[in-house]
């Protein structure tokens, strides 16, 4: 075996090749091969090339009928793409990482490897990032395993934070809710229901926030909180247009154990209060009307 | 006798003996709480000394006398001008249980009472006093004096009532004065307690912060644990699988290694046997 990466490469690549006198590939040989070739070219800094020969190296090994290690090379391949900026190639590989490991019957690794798609992805192509992160919750909502999907709801609804999408990410807020009931998380599902409150108040949707708290109020664990004490504090400052306590409430403990995107958006909160005082000085003005 | 000759006299008595009366004092006592009347107080009893010294200076015949008396009222003026000055302070603080309005004639009386300061003669304006002279020239001719005939026994003599009268007043002006310090111990321990309180309540609002953080951590770690631990059962089972297999491939792996051991001895005797027997032959046949 020659140590010199491109020999192995062109060796592999004649082992797969289907010829007169070679009636069917030798995948076990040119996997080796392609495998060593990709350390060799990883060793000197050849990510390019190094890629290509990972990508091989899974599709043999997938043909070998070892999808967890076709998975495994998927993802470093994924990874290397990743380095040279390939952005694209790294959505498709861990994507491809990902249904090798679903095939293993691996929700976990599945959607962690979705995750880290999602996560390189975020400041590129966010709308492929929320993606990604949606797949991945699914899978393991599929898998039953919904308390590992909580870091990916929070992940996704502050990539529409920053997108400014300010209903989806309370929309996903509330799905963290949904899946924190499911296994008991209290203290998760309250906060999400906070959090989800205060995205719409900052989105200055006075009206979706009250409906929102009013159906987080049915819920028991939420009523007896003290994130429900915080919600009906915000909401009241805001009905009377009192900043002075929505700017205390926005710096209460409550609020300061949630996310660090929804602590910035809380403490700008006052920003949305000018309409609010002008929305109760219109209430004000239609009774007057009616009487 | 004139009816305004009597009743200047009655006036002068009054003013001598008002010491005396007890209700009078009461009054002035009742007000004498905080420290801006107890001053005005003693600031209108000043002035009207003085007034009454500036009086004496006026009709003085001795000369040297008059200015004598002249300077010690310019020189006690001068030291009412400072005290109105640290009344005036007084007045413009706020005092429990006293309204805007009692707080603004207080800065009124002030005001007046500067300048009853100024209006007291000291000796250099001589024709504001004639006028005042005139209309209580039967004033300054009262004088409280004592002639040698009526100093005998019976004139000073006490009776029982004007010494009960007496003591009677000396009690009084104890249970006065005791009052006033229970008074002030009470306000100080007072004004120490709420200080207290509200320290305490201070921290207790950062013990209350604390309390939140922990409470946070605790229920986030509460959560984090309730995740792994079906994570850790998954794992329990798959080690124990493990476990039970590798257990099993030990023991058959010790039952063959026996086995082979035993075979290959055997093999390894006959091959040397072999070989002993080919070099005897070999021995054999080279002697042979």
């Amino acid at each position: 075996m020659s140590s010199d990466p491109e020999k192995m490469m062109s060796k592999a690549d004649k082992m797969t090749k289907l010829t007169l006198t070679r009636w069917s590939a030798d995948w076990r040989g040119a996997t080796e091969l392609y495998e060593q070739a990709a350390n060799g070219f990883r060793a000197s800094s050849k990510y390019e090339k190094a890629k290509v020969a990972l990508e091989k190296a899974s599709k043999g090994q997938e043909m070998q009928s070892s999808p967890w290690d076709a998975a495994k090379h998927m993802e470093s391949a994924a990874a290397l793409a990743q380095k040279l900026s390939i952005w694209n190639e790294v959505a498709d590989f861990y994507r491809k990482a990902s249904e090798l490991y679903v095939e293993c019957g691996r929700a976990q690794p599945a959607s962690d490897a979705l995750g880290k798609a999602a996560r390189a992805l975020e400041e590129v192509k966010p709308e492929d990032a929320i993606q990604l992160y949606t797949d991945a919750c699914e899978i393991l909502e599929e898998d039953g395993r919904d308390q590992m999907a909580f870091d990916l709801y929070r992940a996704c609804a502050s990539v529409y934070i920053k997108l400014e999408k300010f209903a989806d990410a309370a929309t996903f807020f509330l799905r963290l809710g949904v899946a924190a009931d499911k296994c008991d998380a209290t203290n998760s599902q309250c906060k999400a229901y906070l959090s989800a409150i205060i995205v719409y108040l900052y989105g200055h949707d006075l009206k979706q926030a009250e409906k929102c708290y009013n159906d987080c109020s049915q819920i028991d664990a939420f009523l007896k909180s003290d994130q429900n004490r915080t919600a009906s504090r915000l909401l009241t400052a805001y009905n009377e247009g009192d900043i002075e306590e929505i700017k205390k409430v926005a710096c209460s403990s409550t609020v300061n154990n949630l996310d660090h995107a929804i602590i910035k958006l809380a403490r700008k909160l006052p920003t949305g209060d000018v309409t609010a005082v002008q929305m109760n000085a219109g209430d004000d003005l239609d009774e007057d009307d009616l009487t | 006798m004139t009816v305004i000759n009597i009743i200047f006299r009655v006036d002068e008595i009054c003013k001598k003996y008002d010491k005396y009366d007890v209700d009078k004092q009461r009054e002035l006592g009742a007000s004498g709480d905080d420290a801006f009347s107890r001053l005005f107080n003693s600031i209108d009893t000043d002035i009207e000394s003085v007034v009454h010294k500036a009086e004496l200076a006026s009709t003085e015949s001795n000369r040297a006398a008059a200015v004598a008396l002249n300077a010690e009222v310019r020189r006690t003026k001068a030291r009412l001008a400072e005290d109105v000055v640290k009344l005036q302070k007084l007045a413009v603080k706020k005092v429990k249980g006293l309204t805007k309005e009692e707080r603004e004639s207080r800065c009124d009386l002030v005001i007046a009472l500067a300048d009853r300061i100024q209006v007291i003669p000291d000796g250099h304006e001589r024709q504001s006093n004639n006028e005042w002279g005139g209309a209580s020239a039967p004033n300054k001719n009262i004088k409280f004096d004592i002639s040698e005939e009526d100093m005998d026994d019976g004139f000073f003599q006490q009776t029982e009532e004007s010494s009960q009268f007496r003591q009677e007043y000396e009690m009084r002006k104890k249970k006065q004065a005791c009052k006033k310090y229970i008074h002030l111990t009470f306000f100080n321990l007072t004004t120490r307690f709420q200080i207290n309180v509200f320290l305490q309540d201070e921290g207790l609002d950062v013990i209350s912060e604390g309390l939140d953080a922990l409470k946070n951590l605790a229920r986030d770690m509460n959560e984090e644990l309730d995740k792994q631990v079906p994570l850790m059962d998954e794992m329990e089972t798959k080690v124990d699988g493990a476990t039970s297999d590798l257990k099993n491939t030990n023991v058959r792996l010790k039952q063959q290694l026996v086995k082979m051991r035993s075979s290959r001895n055997f093999c390894i005797d006959i091959i040397l046997l072999c070989v002993v027997l080919g070099i005897i032959s070999y021995i054999y046949n080279a002697l042979s």
